[in-house]
């Protein structure tokens, strides 16, 4: 159990190639930490840091206090679990578990050898001992003899977990552990990584390019792109106060609606929309290029029959659309629609009248709705909750 | 299929052949029509015929070609007699090719007829090699060189024509030009009378066509400095050894002590030398061993203490290099012989000193020998008149003193040897110390079993020269390999013809049948008409490899295990061989203690070569499997060694392991002095010890094959496997025990498969660094094999030692496979 604090750490390859730059993060003590981003972010190569894997060409690391930046691996207290589950081909899964546990003799030589023949004896029972009740836990217990040939992926996977928390570290690191597994199993498993979180109390750093993984598993999650962290918080706040339009639409599925644009006094209008933005929430907004962001869930869908019923929305604006794609989910459904030349996803109620070409109205509600400063990274601008806070 | 078609897509470019449009229109017309052709598939099957047929063609057209070139030349030979010559240039270099191929225009063109074709394979050893596979294809040269000392054994089998008819009608001819066997040398010309028994007399196999007495070269500067009188031509063993003494105490100005005398140990002068105190290694036959008379011990006994019981008398024999004639050319030894004529083309380069020649010294009598090579003609010659003519021609007085010129033999014609082509101005001044030594010289008798001499080369050897074994036991063990080479019921003969046309049927039937089998099969099952399609253009592709396998392997495997159940000199035709039965088998397992020696040395050498090898190439595996800056030099620079020529090598490492002046015992002796050890005589002295050792040192150099092989292998192994590991705190020496070996364990078990296979076959660098010896040391067992094919013409004892081979090999490596089966992960080779 340890806090891990990372200091501008920064690792730069041969030439000036950054694959992580400036990431100043603090880990509580049992904190349950995931590394998120697309790939080739810098996420992994900041786990191996932590790890001692990778060499950190700038800043420090620092588990429970300790900077570790020159301590090799084994001298950090943790445990690592792998993509490929890296298991030993050639070992059962017993002898994989108790690899790790099996410490150097102490003395070497034929007088070691007898001195401390009862001593090692006593060792190897223990460590059996630990195999055996790690194994029970993860209900790998019949596959103790079996070579992992034999083995299924969810059982590699858990042997590889049952690797790591054999040893009992101060700090799991997981480096995208469940993305060879299918699905169910994915979903699966991640229920149960959280329990032995729960359980163990453990420090842990989990890394993965699944959003949703992240959301499901994170105590605080730490958005990275191109190297450089751009959000650190919990699931919750990446979600509602995304720290610019890279994290809002990273974070959440469907992925969030954008509409370039200008502010201009208190109103949004973009090529296709006027949408008016009540000042109570951005109050005193100067007049300059924006993005809109709406996630597809505040978006309602009118059929044209019931246009004018009166869904009288409090803020908003309804503006007439053509259906172009729909795809069902049972309950719900995603529905693509065209407002002139600016395509939006809705996510609604399953409305079985609905047939693509249908003439609709488009209700956008601006309740978490999110203005960003023009430009792909652009930051969110500032509103009233902010202040609030 | 249309035969259109395929006529038509011969070609693969559609801009050159136009009738690729052709076929193309005539496809989509049979596609409009409705017939149901799916085109790109006519396209693939016309492709895959026109280069199954092409593939058939090219090994029609090269054994066509081949079949051609032999029937143009037997036609091109209708026009005229054509003889073939066949001769070598060693120490004569260009210059006695030029000579020979001269007199042989000349020959010519006062012959009109008669072509004459040389062949000239370049030293002795290649053309013994040249003349034994021309003799087993029963296409011999009509005439040759042979030297005397092989005039028993090729007379044995057979393989010249009496020349005595021609000679006692030359002698009563007047016609011009034909041979006097009077104007030669007698003691010259019984060289090379054989009488089945003893040399000297009978039958006359050959002409001589020049000869050489030997003696000693002495180097006139060093005799000077060391205040001794130069030697005449009666000089005595006491003489030379005080000399020798002498100029061994005698320094350089750097303070280095001179050496009074090389002394070379071959087999016959060795004999020279005995002959000098009137003995000699046996008596009147082969069965009758003199070497251990009391008087012929004391003479060898003496030679061995002036080499090894005193300093810079004579040069020590553990240098492989610093011996035979080169190494009077130093300029540091006072004397070098018994050599005959034939260095003196190499010192007469010699800038440096002074030097001349003294005839061999007296011991108790005065005695010199007849080393001597004629020209014979081939008893299977179809125009042996001619081949007379030619014969005498090329050893007439002119052609004589062509040669004489060249320095390097003496003319067995007397006149042209007294002449001054021989008896000239340049060096040595003392020509006629040749000469004089004639009277008093002896024909060394030789009997046909090549063995004879070798086992009586290697014995001396390590008696008289390296001194890695006492005299007597050297003189004991080469008497106990002579008796069991004469009592091998395989020398007795007697045996019956090989039945070839019986064994042939045999063969030819149990082929065609499982030829006819194998397309009964073929032809049941039942395959859809596209996949036996698929079928014979694959065996249409395979089939220059088939024929070439069924040609160049298999016929000679089926041969050589034949061949092993027979007693077959390789100088006779197939149809000479006879049938011994397990005889080969039984000498080689129960009697030949050679063959057990040979064994041996292989073992051990495998035992060290192979554990050593590997090690280092693990090692080197692991370095070069290192993340740092100009690794690809390295790799390169590790594997370069092994693309190197093994002759080359070998002989850069015959330096390196030279006892005196090798690399290597420099580097040793300043790092062992200080424990008061002294580094090994590698093929010396110790070679029973480092001998093989030496050679799996040198194996080193080959390791980048290995390496390379173990370097893929260690990045077959994933990344992770070490990183889980290093993460869960096991330590480096853990991780490459516990991971890393587990894990190369296919490659590892590949490598060591290969290099057991490899080091059981070692050969090349024994042949040319050691050629098996001091003793049989060094002797492995394809050397050995070698030895018995190709040096005393045991095709078939060295077929069966082959099959021997073969077994034990194939042993080896089921064991090795078998009881590694369940230590070997192949996990680690798929991703």
């Amino acid at each position: 159990m340890a806090t891990i604090e990372l200091n501008h750490v920064s690792k730069t390859y041969s030439g000036d190639v950054r694959a992580v730059s400036e990431a100043t993060l603090a880990f509580r003590d049992g904190e349950f930490i995931v590394l998120v981003g697309p790939s080739g972010c810098g996420k992994s190569t900041l786990l191996r840091m932590i790890a001692g894997l990778e060499a950190i060409t700038g800043g420090t690391v620092a588990i429970g206090g300790r900077v570790v930046n020159d301590l090799p691996p084994k001298d950090r207290d943790v445990a690592m679990v792998f993509q490929n589950y890296a298991l030993y081909p050639h070992m059962t899964v017993e002898k994989n578990m108790a690899f790790g546990l099996l410490r150097r003799r102490q003395h070497s030589g034929l007088s070691g050898l007898l001195f401390h023949a009862t001593e090692r004896r006593a060792e190897l029972a223990a460590i059996e001992r630990k195999v055996l009740d790690t194994a029970r836990t993860l209900g790998i217990e019949p596959l103790l003899a079996r070579l992992p040939r034999a083995l299924s992926g969810g059982q590699r996977q858990r042997v590889a977990l049952g690797r790591a928390l054999v040893r009992e570290p101060q700090v799991f690191l997981f480096d995208e552990p469940l993305s060879n597994l299918d699905a169910r199993l994915r979903i699966e498993m991640r229920a149960e990584i959280r329990e032995l979180h729960r359980r163990t109390k453990a420090s842990m750093v989990y890394v993965t390019h699944d959003q949703e993984e992240a959301m499901t598993l994170a105590d605080r999650m730490v958005v990275m792109k191109f190297g450089v962290v751009q959000q650190f918080g919990t699931p919750g706040e990446c979600y509602a106060r995304p720290a610019n339009r890279f994290v809002a639409g990273f974070v959440g599925t469907p992925v969030m609606n954008f509409i370039d644009g200008r502010v201009d006094a208190g109103v949004f209008v973009s090529t296709d929309m006027r949408v008016p933005l009540p000042a109570a929430r951005w109050p005193r907004m100067p007049a300059g290029p924006a993005t809109l962001g709406v996630r597809p869930d505040q978006l309602r869908v009118l059929h044209s029959a019931d246009a004018g019923a009166g869904n009288t929305a409090t803020e908003g604006t309804s503006v007439p659309a053509t259906v172009r794609a729909i795809e069902r989910l049972g309950d719900r459904m995603d529905i693509a629609v065209m407002i002139g030349g600016t395509r939006l996803t809705a996510r609604i109620e399953n409305d079985d009248r609905l047939v693509e070409g249908d003439s609709v109205l488009v209700h956008i509600g601006l309740g978490a709705a999110h203005l960003f400063a023009s430009g792909e990274d652009g930051a969110r601008l500032a509103d009233a909750h902010d202040v609030a806070r | 299929m249309p035969v259109t078609v395929h006529a038509n897509s011969t070609g693969s470019s559609a801009a050159r052949v136009t009738g690729a449009d052709r076929v193309v229109a005539i496809l989509c017309f049979m596609a409009r029509d409705g017939i149901a052709v799916n085109v790109s598939r006519i396209v693939g099957i016309t492709v895959r015929w026109t280069l199954g047929v092409a593939a058939v063609a090219l090994v029609v057209w090269a054994f066509a070609r081949v079949g051609w070139r032999e029937l143009a030349r037997s036609r091109t030979d209708a026009g005229g007699t054509t003889l073939t010559v066949l001769h070598w240039s060693g120490e004569g270099g260009p210059e006695e090719d030029d000579i020979v191929e001269s007199s042989l225009r000349a020959f010519e063109a006062a012959n009109p007829g008669l072509h004459v074709k040389r062949i000239n394979p370049g030293d002795a050893g290649s053309f013994y090699t040249k003349l034994q596979t021309m003799m087993a294809a029963g296409e011999p040269p009509d005439i040759f060189y042979v030297g005397n000392e092989r005039i028993p054994s090729f007379a044995a089998l057979g393989l010249m024509e009496p020349l005595d008819r021609f000679v006692a009608a030359d002698t009563a001819s007047t016609e011009p030009g034909a041979l006097k066997i009077a104007d030669l040398y007698p003691q010259v010309v019984d060289a090379f009378r054989y009488d089945g028994n003893t040399a000297g007399h009978g039958t006359l196999w050959g002409i001589p066509k020049d000869f050489t007495t030997v003696g000693f070269y002495y180097n006139k500067d060093l005799f000077r400095k060391a205040g001794v009188p130069l030697p005449k031509d009666d000089w005595t063993w006491d003489d030379f050894i005080a000399t020798a003494r002498a100029i061994g105490a005698a320094k350089d100005d750097a303070g280095e002590h001179f050496t009074g005398a090389e002394f070379v140990t071959w087999p016959a002068m060795v004999r020279a030398y005995l002959f000098t105190e009137g003995r000699d290694v046996v008596g009147a036959t082969f069965d009758d061993v003199t070497i251990t008379d009391p008087k012929a011990m004391a003479a060898l006994e003496r030679l061995r203490a002036w080499r090894h019981d005193e300093e810079h008398a004579l040069t020590s024999g553990r240098s492989k290099i610093a011996t035979g004639s080169a190494v009077f050319s130093t300029g540091r030894v006072g004397m070098a012989g018994p050599f005959g004529r034939w260095v003196v083309p190499e010192y007469r380069r010699i800038q440096a000193f002074d030097w001349d020649f003294a005839p061999l010294p007296r011991g108790s009598e005065r005695a010199n020998i007849i080393l001597t090579v004629s020209w014979s003609i081939s008893a299977q010659s179809k125009h042996k008149d001619d081949a007379w003519k030619l014969v005498r021609w090329l050893t007439n007085v002119e052609g004589q003193k062509a040669q004489a010129r060249l320095g390097l033999a003496i003319p067995s014609n007397r006149a042209a040897a007294e002449s001054d082509a021989f008896i000239d101005q340049a060096k040595p001044a003392n020509d006629r110390g040749f000469l004089d030594a004639i009277p008093t010289s002896k024909v060394i008798n030789w009997p046909p079993n090549a063995k004879f001499e070798q086992l009586l080369g290697t014995n001396l050897d390590e008696g008289l020269k390296t001194g890695n074994k006492p005299l007597p036991e050297a003189v004991a063990a080469f008497e106990t390999l002579w008796k069991q080479e004469r009592d091998s019921p395989l020398g007795r003969g007697g045996f019956p013809a090989m039945p070839w046309r019986m064994l042939t049927t045999i063969i030819i039937a149990i082929t065609a049948a499982g030829a006819a089998a194998v397309v009964l099969w073929f032809r049941k099952r039942p395959l859809p008409r596209h996949e036996a399609r698929e079928e014979r253009a694959g065996f249409l592709f395979a089939s220059p490899w088939i024929i070439g396998f069924a040609v160049f392997m298999a016929f000679p495997v089926v041969l050589s295990l034949l061949l092993s159940f027979t007693s077959w000199r390789g100088l006779a035709t197939l149809s000479e061989a006879k049938w011994v039965g397990v005889g080969n088998y039984q000498q080689l397992l129960l009697e030949d203690s050679r063959f057990k020696t040979s064994v041996a040395v292989t073992l051990y050498y495998v035992l060290v070569a192979v554990p050593l090898g590997q090690l280092l190439a693990l090692g080197a595996a692991l370095l070069m499997n290192q993340k740092v800056r100009g690794i690809p030099f390295f790799r390169a620079a590790w594997y370069l060694p092994s693309v190197l020529a093994g002759v080359g090598v070998a002989v850069l490492w015959r330096w390196v392991f030279d006892s005196d002046a090798g690399l290597m015992n420099s580097v040793l002796a300043p790092i062992l002095s200080p424990f008061g050890l002294a580094p090994p005589h590698w093929f010396g002295a110790d070679a029973k010890t480092w001998g093989a050792p030496a050679f799996a040192i040198m194996s080193a150099w080959f390791v980048g094959g290995s390496m390379m092989i173990y370097l893929a292998g260690l990045q077959g192994i994933p990344d992770e496997l070490n990183e889980a590991a290093e993460v869960d705190g096991v330590s480096r020496v853990r991780r490459f025990v516990g991971i890393t070996l587990p894990m190369l364990g296919p490659v590892i078990l590949f490598n060591v498969l290969m290099a057991v296979i490899g080091s059981f076959q070692v050969f090349t660098q024994a042949f040319v660094m050691t050629g098996g010896e001091p003793g049989d040391l060094t002797r492995f067992y394809v050397l050995y094999l070698y030895n018995q094919g190709f040096e005393y013409y045991e095709m078939g004892y060295a077929s069966a030692m082959a099959w021997i081979l073969l077994a034990v090999v194939l042993v080896v490596t089921v064991v090795i496979l078998r009881s590694s089966a369940r230590h070997i992960y192949y996990e680690a080779l798929k991703k």
